[in-house]
This record gives structure tokens, sequence and C-alpha cells, in this order.
């Protein structure tokens, strides 16, 4: 028995790492052939069981219905990626649809709305960003408590009446139709993804996003701002949601009280069962579309096989946690709270 | 002298993990009332041993006779059931109940009425009882997170003591305290002794301490421990710290291992990183250093003295209350880590898996991370993949970093290529100043070597080092000067040149000793 064995016993007790069982892959499709095949199978199973799944009516209907959740997501998947949560994109979409209607109605600035839009979204998730970070408040926490102010502030906003909107050039920014089948609020959402997998994948924002998700002391002890990069991750997520507020009382005409109420379940529900893990640094944003293409089809083909509401529930619920179950790496916890 | 009135006898126990062997077929004997003191460096397989008594670990071969019983607790509540306890080097205690509920702790079970009602009455008297016979004031009807760090670590040792005893009947406790010392004020570790005197008469305990003197003096035999074997049995009447101490280490330094002859003479040359009164809140206090270009400046001490901290606040990871630091003759600011960083600082932490790297992540993301603002990326924020693919590679190369590429996740690669992709982190850098904290802690002989090479490299280019590290032999071995803190204050700087190197006995000498004052030995100085 020399030195270098002892030596390397230590090596044995201190540094030999828990093999972890899901190798982490940094190519784009680790992970994601599950997801992919679970829109597949659901597709199909759909066109089956119903006649009226697999029509081109049908197709444009769940496209406008998808932007909107996939808008309201891609500002989300970031802060998820870094190990927080945000409760209230559902909210920010109310309150920031609300407002935009509230503005036309003042002033018709036509397309112009989009920017009023990202801009009020912007101010809210910075205010959920800034108590996070300079609060040391968990991020359920702050997004479960703006998430009532938000709410609440919409409803006084909008008395418990759907508030409507007459300017032509709004609504086309969504139900136009550049590309003939096809809603232009479909072309939003498509290209504001591809927007941000590529900030996901080839910027230092997106990056930071899977740094401070994979190990937040380890960003700090090396010097990466994460204080800073935890309110950007909170505003973009504000200002997503702002986008996809926007964009949805364009389309349906009108700011209602219950606009974005079924955001706060699904937008979670995509971000998860598209393979963004709850424990941060692992997924991405581009995943996310897979995800809403799971939910926003399920919502669909449910809907058309007649389904009940509260059925439709119970199976979004049990398909979330599955998807939890099956594609989050548990080793990784020692306590669940 | 596993005589007849053994309690507890250990017979060829070893343990391996993996490939490396931590306990190399121990023996060891334990008396009724008897303290037998457990010595030997940092992984020696003082704790391995530890865990295998209290059921925490399963010996790979061997056996424990318990009390002329075959014993092989399966978790640590079996060994409890035993009749073996333990007071662990990191608490065990849960900071937000009273004192009495941590004491009776996995025990409520006995004073519960009707299923749920806990007859709290009787457990805070049997809880005071528990006090007052190990002669410990302490109110139990406290939180235990409103109590000094010494004094839980005291109502811990009570608990591994009298709870067997006095709860659960056992006739003749073992009791195996791991470093229980380590945080107790200087009352309460009389306290402490003579409560141990009092446990001899009704139990054995195994003492585990780096303390060698509270050894000496508390113990009726000393095994020592290296590289997993039991070495030497002693008896403390008949032996010193000196002979003890050689015991544990058993080997020569070796000049080559650390590549003395590279050492550069930087004792004219300008100082690069400079302390000048870092306090933070009694972990350290009005500490004053300077490195100078080209040097490697250690600081050693005991474990709570302080030194890792004063690392962190050197570098502003935590940024200390009061003090500042200038880099190469510039302003003095408070240090924080992101200026610094861009002055030409580097810092590796002790802790490699929770703040040193990212292992799920790949071997280029984790070489980037600190250079996120300015290398990798340009001033529009575009992340520049291709420039860090080709450093990783780079330094793959340079630093026969033995990893498949640059996109190979690090979790793959051994500790010591590990350590190295944390290195080139700093390494791709224009580096000035580089701060490393155990640099070694966890990893392999040869990588340690090559690590050695790395760091003698670096000064030769100029930069200044500071190596905050608990291997003695490393300490002595790399540095130019030597600077040995306790209870977070400068106790001495000595120089060690090639020629004149100190040896472990006078450092440890100057760790324990009981001054406060800052001495320095001939030809050293005072740093700024």
């Amino acid at each position: 028995m020399s030195k270098d064995s002892a030596i390397q016993a230590n090596d044995g007790i201190i540094a030999t790492p828990a093999p972890q069982r899901v190798p982490w892959r940094p190519d784009l499709a680790g992970g994601m052939w599950l997801p992919i095949a679970a829109v597949l199978a659901l597709f199909v199973f759909f066109s089956l069981a119903s006649d009226a799944f697999l029509t081109l009516r049908n197709m444009t209907g769940i496209s406008g219905q998808a932007s909107t959740l996939l808008l309201a997501c891609l500002g989300a998947s970031f802060v998820i990626l870094m190990g927080s949560i945000d409760l209230s994109v559902g909210a920010i979409v109310l309150l920031v649809g609300a407002l935009t209607v509230k503005v036309i109605n003042v002033a018709d600035i036509g397309a112009a709305a989009l920017l009023v839009g990202l801009l009020f979204g912007a101010m809210l998730g910075a205010c959920n960003g800034l108590i996070f970070a300079f609060g040391r408040i968990p991020s359920f926490v702050v997004t479960l408590g703006t998430l009532s102010i938000f709410t609440g502030a919409a409803w006084e906003l909008l008395q418990g009446r759907a508030l409507r909107y007459a300017s032509a050039s709004f609504e086309d920014l969504a139900i136009g139709q550049l590309v003939p089948h096809i809603p232009n609020i479909a072309l939003f959402a498509f290209g504001t993804w591809l927007l941000m997998a590529v900030v996901g994948f080839k910027t230092r924002f997106g990056r930071y996003m899977f740094i401070i998700g994979g190990g937040e002391a380890v960003a700090g002890t090396a010097g990466i701002p994460v204080r800073r990069y935890k309110i950007y991750a909170f505003a973009l997520s504000g200002m997503m949601a702002g986008l996809a507020g926007t964009l949805a009382v364009a389309r349906l005409g009108a700011a209602g009280p219950t606009l974005g109420q079924d955001l706060l379940l699904n937008t979670l529900a995509a971000i998860v069962v598209g393979g963004t893990s709850l424990s941060g640094g692992v997924g991405g944003v581009h995943r996310t579309l897979i995800g809403v293409l799971i939910i926003a089809l399920l919502d669909n083909g449910l809907n058309l096989m007649g389904v009940n509401q509260y059925t439709q529930m119970v199976i979004k619920g049990a398909v979330v946690v599955a998807a939890v179950l099956v594609g989050q790496d548990r080793g990784k916890f020692k306590v669940m709270k | 002298m596993s005589g007849a009135d053994a309690i507890l006898t250990v017979e060829g126990v070893s343990k391996s993990f993996g490939a490396s062997l931590a306990l190399d077929s121990v023996d060891l004997s334990i008396d009724r009332h008897q303290v037998v003191g457990l010595v030997g460096e940092n992984g020696a397989g003082k704790s391995t041993l530890l865990n295998i008594l209290s059921g925490i670990l399963q010996p790979d071969t061997g056996t424990i006779t318990l009390n002329g019983r075959p014993a092989a607790p399966a978790n640590y509540a079996a060994a409890n059931a035993l009749g073996l306890s333990r007071v662990f080097q990191e608490q065990a205690l849960i900071p937000n109940i009273k004192v009495y509920e941590n004491l009776l702790l996995s025990h409520e079970g006995r004073y519960i009425s009707y299923g749920q009602v806990m007859r709290s009455g009787e457990m805070i008297a049997i809880a005071r009882e528990l006090m007052r016979e190990a002669g410990v004031e302490i109110d139990v009807t406290r939180r235990t997170s409103d109590l000094s760090f010494s004094a839980r670590q005291l109502v811990e040792i009570v608990r591994a003591c009298l709870v067997p005893v006095r709860i659960l009947g056992i006739e003749h406790p073992v009791i195996l305290l791991d470093e229980p010392t380590a945080s107790l004020e200087r009352a309460d570790e009389e306290v402490f002794f003579r409560l141990m005197a009092r446990m001899r008469q009704i139990g054995s305990l195994v003492f585990v301490s780096h303390r060698l003197s509270e050894v000496l003096a508390s113990c009726d035999v000393i095994h020592v421990l290296k590289d997993g074997r039991s070495v030497k049995t002693l008896d403390p009447a008949e032996t010193d710290e000196r002979r003890l101490h050689s015991f544990m280490v058993g080997r020569e330094r070796d000049a080559d291992y650390y590549h003395e002859e590279e050492q550069q003479d930087a004792a004219e040359r300008p100082a690069v990183f400079e302390l000048r009164d870092l306090s933070h809140g009694g972990l350290y206090d009005g500490v004053t250093l300077a490195v100078r270009e080209g040097e490697v400046l250690g600081i050693g001490g005991l474990l709570e003295s302080g030194k890792s901290e004063l690392g962190k606040g050197a570098a502003g990871v935590i940024s200390p209350e009061r003090g500042e630091v200038r880099i190469g003759g510039g302003a003095w600011e408070a240090p924080a880590i992101r200026r610094l960083i861009h002055q030409g600082l580097g810092y590796i932490p002790a802790e490699r898996h929770a703040e040193g790297m990212i292992t799920a992540f790949p071997v280029s993301w984790n070489l980037s991370l600190a250079s996120g603002a300015d290398l990798f990326s340009n001033r529009f924020g575009v992340w520049r993949s291709a420039a860090e693919t080709r450093t990783t590679t780079n330094f793959i190369a340079r630093l026969g970093i033995r990893a498949r590429g640059p996109a190979v996740p690090c979790w793959t690669l051994s500790g010591g290529n590990q350590q190295k992709v944390v290195l080139a982190r700093w390494l791709c850098r224009n580096l000035r100043v580089l701060v490393l904290d155990n640099p070694t802690r966890g990893i392999d002989a040869g990588a340690k070597e090559e690590i050695y090479g790395l760091i003698r490299r670096l000064t030769a280019e100029g930069v200044a080092i500071i190596l905050i590290t608990d291997e003695l032999l490393e300490l002595i071995g790399l540095s130019n000067r030597i600077v040995i803190m306790k209870h977070g204050r400068v106790a001495a700087i000595m120089p060690a040149p090639p020629a004149a190197k100190p040896s472990e006995q006078e450092l440890i000498a100057l760790m324990l000793s009981a001054s406060g004052g800052q001495e320095t030995r001939g030809g050293g100085e005072v740093a700024a």
C-alpha cells in the first residue's frame, strides 16, 4: 500500500460524482424524441377519433389557439431554465391585454399597439424580477403575489365586463392571413419562437440562463452577474406575456375577464412537457414548441371528441405529472419541497 | 491486546470506493471503560472507519464484534439501537425546534399519549436531567438555533453520550466522537472533557481529533491510521506530539514532487495583489498581506482559522465587511469578484462540485464560465461558440486534460481532470493573480503533481498566487512564504526558500500555539 493509493482512496470518497443516469447532451434533439413521438401519436389518434380534427379549418383554429400559448411560454421557459418559476404569466397576459385595449380605445395606434404591449409586459415582468432578485424571496412566492395583484388590477380596469375595441389594423395583426390559412398571430408566434431559440443557444443571455439554472453558486464564484440576469429573465418573461396578451385581444376582438386564466396551468404544462426541467439547467426554449403542440392538440382534440371540461382538466393534469415523472432527473434532489 | 474485556472488536475491515482502497484490513479493539484515540491525516480513513462503526457504510470484508456478538448495523438507527452513538463533524441538530426536542429526537415515541399528543413537560424534565448529569448549563426550552455554535455542539455531545444509557437503557455504550472539540469555545471544552471523564465510568469512547495534545491528554491508547491502515498503536504516556505526528505523516517531503527547484525568487519583485485590513464578522479580522509577482504565498491554519473565508473575501466572492484590495498598484477598492476578474484575478474554490464547476455541463461551458462578459461574447451579446470550442480544444491539449472533446460533460472526467478544467477557466484569461483554495483536494497523486507543475509555470510567467491549503506538505513545498492563520488573524509569516523550508512540526506548533500575537521568524517580514 503506497501513499499514491491512499490519495486515490481519498479521491474515491470526495471526488467521485454520483453517477447520473441521464447524460446531459448539448445537442438540439437530446431527449426530445419522446415528446415529438407524443405529438405524432396525438395527431394520429385525434385524426382517427374525430372527423372534424384533420380539416383545414380546424388546423387554422389550432394554430391560432396554440400561438397565444406559445408566445406566453417563450419568456417563462428561460425563467424555468434558470431554476425559478413565473406564475404570473397568465395575469400579465390579462392585464396587458386590458391595458392595450384601453390605449387603442383612446387613440387608435393600430399595429404600434404591439410596442405598447411589449413595454407594459416588460415593466410588469421587471417588477417580478426586481422583487425576486433584491428581496431574496422565492420566485414562486413573488409571482404568486403578483399573479393576484395583476389579475385584480385588470378586473378593476375591466369592471367585470369584456372591453371591446374597433380598430381594423389592430385586428389584422392577429387574424389577418399574410400566408393563406395561417393567421398572422401564428407567424408572430413561430417567428418569435425561432428568435428565442437562437437567443437560447447563441447568446450570452441564453448561456447564463443555463448556467444559473445548473449551478448558481458556481456562476457567482465565477463573477457572473447573477442578480442582473435574473431580472432580465423575468423582464423577458413579462415582455413575451405582454406580446401574447396584445395579440390575444387582437385575435378575440376584446379583452375579457377570463383572458389568460387557462395559461397558469397551460404555460407550466407546456414548458415541462416539452422537457425543460423545473430543477433548472436542463432543457431549452426550443423544446417548448413541442410542449405547446401537445397541450394545444390535447385541448382541441378532446373538445372535438366531446370530452367535458372537467375530464379535460383531469387528463391534462395527469399528462403534466407523467411528463415530469418520465423526464426529470430526480436523483438531483435530496429533499423535495 | 484484544483482551477478554473488549467491548468492541474490529477485525480485518476493508472498504474500497471504486478502484481505491479507503480502509485496508484494519484491526482495532476497544476495552470496556477505555478512551481510544484515533489520529491520522485527512484521507487516512478515520471517517470511513467511524462511518462503518456507525452503520452509515458497510465494510467490504471483515467483522465487527460488539459485546461478544457480531454486529453489522445496516444504518445509523440500527447502530444506535446496538449502543453505538456518534457526534458528527457537521452538526446534525434541527435548528428550528427546541433543545429538548433535539436531545430526544427520534425517541419521541416514548413520550406520546393517545397516539399524537407529546408529553412535553415530561420530555423537558428528562432533558433537564440529562443536561444536569452532563454538567452542561443550557436551557433546554430554548430554540436550538438561538444557541451559539459551541453550545449546539455541546447539545450534540450530550445527546450522543447520555441518550443511549438514560433513554435506550444501553448497558455499556460506545460513543464515537468525530472532531468534537473543533468548534467548542474554551469554557465549553472544559465541560466536554469533564463529561468525557464521566462517560468513561459508564461506557467506552473513540476520540478522533487533529489536536494531538488533547488526544494525548485524554486517551488510554492511541491508534495511528495512515493510508487506510492502522500503522501504530501507542501508549500516550510513552509518546509525544512530535512522534505521533511523524507516525501520521510517515514520509519525507519530496522536493521534486513540488518542483522546488523552479521556485521563483520573488523577494525583490513588486507586489501584485495587496490586501489591507480585511475583516469579516469574526471569521477573519484585520488581515493585511501582499503577494509579489511570481510568488506563491501559502496560507495555512486549522479548519476554523478563517483561511478559506479570507480567500473568498480577498477575491470578492463574499465581500468583506471592511478592508480593501488592489491589483498591480492600482486604486484601493473593496473587493468585488467581477471587477477583480476584469483586473486579472482568478479564484478557485475548495468545493469543486458545489462552487467550482457544473459537472452536468460540457468541458467548454465550464471553461468559458468566467469569460462570458469579454472573451466569449461580442458586444451585442452573441456567444462566440467557435472561439469557445477552439480555446477548449487548445487547453485540452495544453494541459493534457483527458476528455474526448470540448462537448463532453464534466462528470465523465476524473477529479484531477475536472480541476484542470477549472484552472483552464482562468488560464485562458490574462491572469495576474490566482487565489487557490485547496486546489488538489480529492485528486490523485499524478494529477496533483501536474497541478503543482502548472502553478510553477504560472509563477515563472509572473503570476502571483495565494495558496490556501490544509495539506501541510503542499503548503511547505509550494510556498515562497507561509502565512499561518489562527482565529481569523495572521499568527505568523515565515519565509520558505527551497534551501530552508520550515518543518511540519514548526507549522503545527504555530497553528496550535496559545499566544495570539504575530510572530515572525528570522528574515521573515510582515507584509506591507
